[in-house]
């Protein structure tokens, strides 16, 4: 399958899904003006991938530094699309990175973490570039 | 008399300890270049990331929800029509903490779910407002509402103090709605 990658703008995150590696990565900010405008290509791309049956464990990267409500809902179901995969027998790791210090960002994952059963998740924190 | 009733204006908001002002019609677009502004001037007074980002995520949701839920907007009628809002944003300090507070008309019918949603939100704690959070991420969003529910949760959870927040009648179908964040 052709790897969906979106360079990130000021507030669009950058997109890399390597499916043939089975390596998916979301990083940036994430705040669109649509955020249905953003998303839909990213669930559909995700969909897609995890419909098609595969033994090639997956990895997602979320490294995310800020993201609105209505992104946190985006997101959401990009974990129930993981879970309900997971749950059907692929193996998927899930990474989310926060920065050192940012309780929000560290608690923000595990809201969303809270209901994975077999999804296996893992907080990681990541040193603080300096930048906001 | 010009530069004196407009320094009149700015003392005023200097004594108020208001560091960003913006009345008028709002859009997507100034709500990126105000946030970018206020994001630099965070990082040039060496705010720590996590601060500056915390005071981002409520300029953000209390933007969007003047841009989605003014009463007073001008649409245009070519295709790809822009949304502008009538409202505004103020942005300051007061004893060592930065506020934000948003107005904007809304119809008076509207009043009482709004304020009974903010009466509730007011009314939780820091846990309490986590695991509604939780519960509402999972939600399927009302009809007509653009999530603007889960945007007054991450409001209220990022906010330092109970959040603030009033409504003022202006005829018989709007009132201007005010809403008051400390971080």
């Amino acid at each position: 399958m052709e790897p969906l990658k979106i360079p990130a703008t000021g507030r669009t995150p950058e997109v890399d899904f390597d499916f043939a590696a089975g390596i998916l990565r979301l990083s940036g900010e994430s705040y669109p003006d649509d955020v249905a405008t953003f998303f839909g290509p990213v669930f559909a791309a995700l969909r897609s991938f995890l419909e098609k049956p595969g033994d090639h464990p997956v990895r997602f990267d979320m490294e995310l530094l800020y993201f609105n409500s209505s992104s946190a809902k985006a997101l959401m179901n990009i974990f129930q699309m993981l879970e309900t995969a997971a749950r059907d027998g692929r193996s998927i790791a899930v990474t989310w990175c926060y920065e050192e210090n940012d309780e929000s960002m560290q608690e923000l994952g595990e809201d969303f973490a809270e209901d994975l059963r077999h999804v296996a998740f893992t907080l990681k924190q990541v040193p603080a570039d300096g930048a906001s | 008399m010009l530069a004196e009733q407009y320094a009149a204006i700015k003392r005023d908001l200097d004594d108020k300890g208001i560091v960003f002002s913006f009345s008028g019609y709002l859009s997507e677009g100034i709500l990126y270049s105000l946030g970018e502004a206020l994001r630099e001037k965070m990082t040039l007074e060496e705010t720590d990331g996590p601060t500056v980002r915390r005071v981002f995520s409520v300029f953000v949701e209390q933007m969007q929800n003047i841009i989605r839920y003014s009463a007073e907007k001008v649409t245009g009628s070519t295709a790809k029509s822009v949304e502008l809002s009538a409202g505004m944003v103020i942005i300051g300090m007061e004893g060592g903490k930065v506020f934000i507070v948003c107005g904007n008309t809304v119809i008076n019918t509207d009043v009482p779910r709004l304020r009974e949603r903010l009466d509730y939100l007011k009314g939780l704690d820091k846990d309490a407002i986590k695991t509604y959070y939780r519960e509402q991420l999972r939600e399927a969003p009302e009809e007509g509402s653009r999530g603007a529910n889960i945007g007054l949760i991450e409001i209220a959870r990022r906010a330092s103090e109970p959040i603030e927040y009033d409504f003022h009648a202006m005829d018989g179908e709007r009132s201007f709605f005010c809403l008051k964040v400390r971080i």
